[in-house]
């Protein structure tokens, strides 16, 4: 397989299902010989059916009782594996050529992990890369909320990308033994790629293309990053290079 | 490090080429899986041999769950799981059996777990069809079934032995029942006509068999859950008890009487103007008879 997208998602089936329209038709495009989505089912009331979804290659990992981000995403990794993993949110209406654009960044810059542009309905950015500032912030998403219009399309290469659409490769993912599972929700994304970039794993993100993030839309919970946050300034408090705060 | 308890799995399977592989498949940590075959004649022996099964030959008998007792003792382990072959479970199942009995293990020797049933592609939320509680892991030697079809095992160490998982966000058993209508209409009659009858002709009354019909409706009939699908199987549920009220009636040797006016099930709908005159009005319940006239005089004026 030479590509394996991982969708974790809880309800929405109508949001998943656009997201998976999406998917298809952008996988389509890469041309890429093998590709497959695994969609992982994290513990929705009842669960999903292929035959809600009306995309053909979809395999759906059930879980019962809902588990955090990483363990969903490793464990719909181990279902498929692939030269290369896609992990995208339920929310993401990824634009048809992005993986396609993806792929060639990674190639061209020798990157094991990739991100792309998503912006949000206002045709704001909501993710271009992360940065790190020194302080309480920690790592924020560059030029959120900026018209897209004027944020620069050469391709970045930033010390993070986020999860909610991004591209790594097997081997990487497979040394860095997947994504955290300690991480209860957020923050395990940041983690992975500060981890890669130990290893001197270079992380790219793709400008071309907008895709659209609905972003937190699945859960608005205020104190949901809390725990994870938590954990992340244990973790890395320092041992990161400080990007400095844009809007300081 | 938490110490991992072993689980024997038993399965009961007949030509069940189909559904096996997904079981098979989501028990793959199960340090024992015992397959109790009843004459298989398609691939079903050997989909469980290549996965390591144990397989024992048994009998076709019409209903399982009288010799589910009689191979319980072939588990080895102590924690047994009993499955159909139609059903499976969820991904991250292992895990939460393991962290049943490290949590409750001391304190229960019996888990009921629920059930999500599939009908006709449809996974039930009402119609009596969620959350279906079955007893089906449990500590070897606490649970014997009893006989006949869908009772309940009893929990030899008693009611308070037994835990009751309660949805959501808890382990479920996946039931995939029926593919279609006419494969449940199918099943139901087989399950009527092996089923077992109580004998004495004193107890024998056709009218609690047509009242139980209609409350089977009212329990099952639940279309804001199931929509039309509700409105299906709640028939063919009522039905049912009909079909069973004269299959005991036959079985007592035809004996009893059989008020004919109440052997037709639930009247949905007016019957079309061509039908319904031929319909004998004293063969049917008053209250029915009086429905249809109103509807009539209604049509007329």
């Amino acid at each position: 397989m030479e590509l394996t997208a991982i969708i974790p998602s809880y309800g929405q089936v109508a949001l998943l299902r656009t997201c998976l329209t999406m998917l298809e038709r952008a996988l389509a495009l890469t041309k890429l010989p093998g590709t497959a989505i695994v969609v992982v089912d994290n513990g929705t009331l009842t669960p999903y059916r292929l035959a809600e979804f009306g995309v053909a290659s979809v395999r759906i990992v059930r879980f019962d009782r809902p588990h955090s981000y990483s363990t969903a995403c490793n464990r719909g990794a181990c279902e498929m594996p692939a030269r290369r993993y896609l992990f995208l949110n339920n929310d993401v209406f990824i634009h048809p050529e992005a993986i396609a654009e993806m792929l060639d960044v990674m190639r061209e810059h020798k990157a094991g992990i990739a991100g792309t542009r998503l912006v949000l309905p206002d045709d704001t950015i909501q993710h271009c890369g992360v940065k790190f500032d020194g302080g309480e912030r920690g790592p924020y998403h560059q030029h959120h909320g900026r018209p897209t219009a004027i944020v620069a399309r050469a391709t970045s290469f930033p010390q993070a990308v986020t999860g909610a659409a991004l591209l790594i490769d097997h081997a990487v993912f497979t040394a860095l033994g997947g994504f955290d599972e300690a991480f209860p929700f957020g923050y395990e994304d940041a983690d992975l790629c500060l981890r890669a970039r130990h290893l001197g794993i270079r992380i790219a993100c793709a400008q071309g293309q907008d895709s659209l993030h609905l972003e937190s839309f699945s859960d608005r919970r205020p104190d949901r990053h809390q725990a994870s946050r938590r954990l992340f300034f244990e973790r890395w408090r320092g041992r990161y290079a400080i990007d400095g705060d844009e809007n300081g | 490090m938490t110490r991992e308890h072993a689980i024997s799995l038993i399965v009961h399977t007949r030509n069940s080429e189909a559904t096996l592989p997904r079981l098979l498949d989501s028990t793959r940590w199960a340090a024992e899986r015992i397959l109790i075959d009843m004459q298989s004649r398609d691939a079903t022996i050997e989909i469980a041999q290549a996965a390591g099964c144990r397989v024992l030959n048994t009998p076709v008998v019409d209903a399982v769950d009288p010799i589910r007792n009689q191979y319980l003792g072939e588990a080895s382990q102590e924690w047994i799981l009993v499955l159909d072959s139609d059903e499976y479970l969820a991904a991250d199942a292992h895990e939460a059996l393991q962290q049943l009995i490290r949590e409750h293990g001391a304190n229960f020797d019996a888990f009921a777990l629920p059930r999500f049933n599939s009908v006709a592609g449809h996974i039930m939320r009402g119609s009596g069809f969620y959350p279906d509680h079955q007893v089906r892991f449990f500590r070897k030697g606490t649970v014997a079934w009893q006989s006949g079809h869908h009772h309940l095992p009893t929990v030899l160490t008693g009611p308070l032995r037994l835990r009751r998982l309660e949805p959501p966000h808890c382990l479920h058993i996946h039931h995939e029942n029926y593919v279609d209508v006419a494969s449940f209409l199918e099943r139901q009659l087989r399950y009527a006509l092996t089923d077992d009858y109580d004998a004495d002709p004193a107890n024998f009354d056709f009218g609690s068999y047509v009242a139980e019909a209609y409350a089977e409706f009212a329990r099952r009939h639940e279309p804001l859950q199931d929509g039309e699908l509700s409105t299906a199987v709640a028939t063919v549920l009522a039905w049912d008890r009909i079909v069973r009220g004269l299959i005991h009636w036959e079985r007592l040797g035809r004996q009893q009487p059989l008020n004919g006016a109440f052997s037709l099930p639930i009247a949905l709908a007016v019957p079309g103007k061509q039908t319904w005159k031929t319909v004998p009005m004293r063969n049917v319940p008053r209250e029915i008879s009086r429905w249809i006239r109103r509807r009539v005089s209604r049509r007329r004026h």
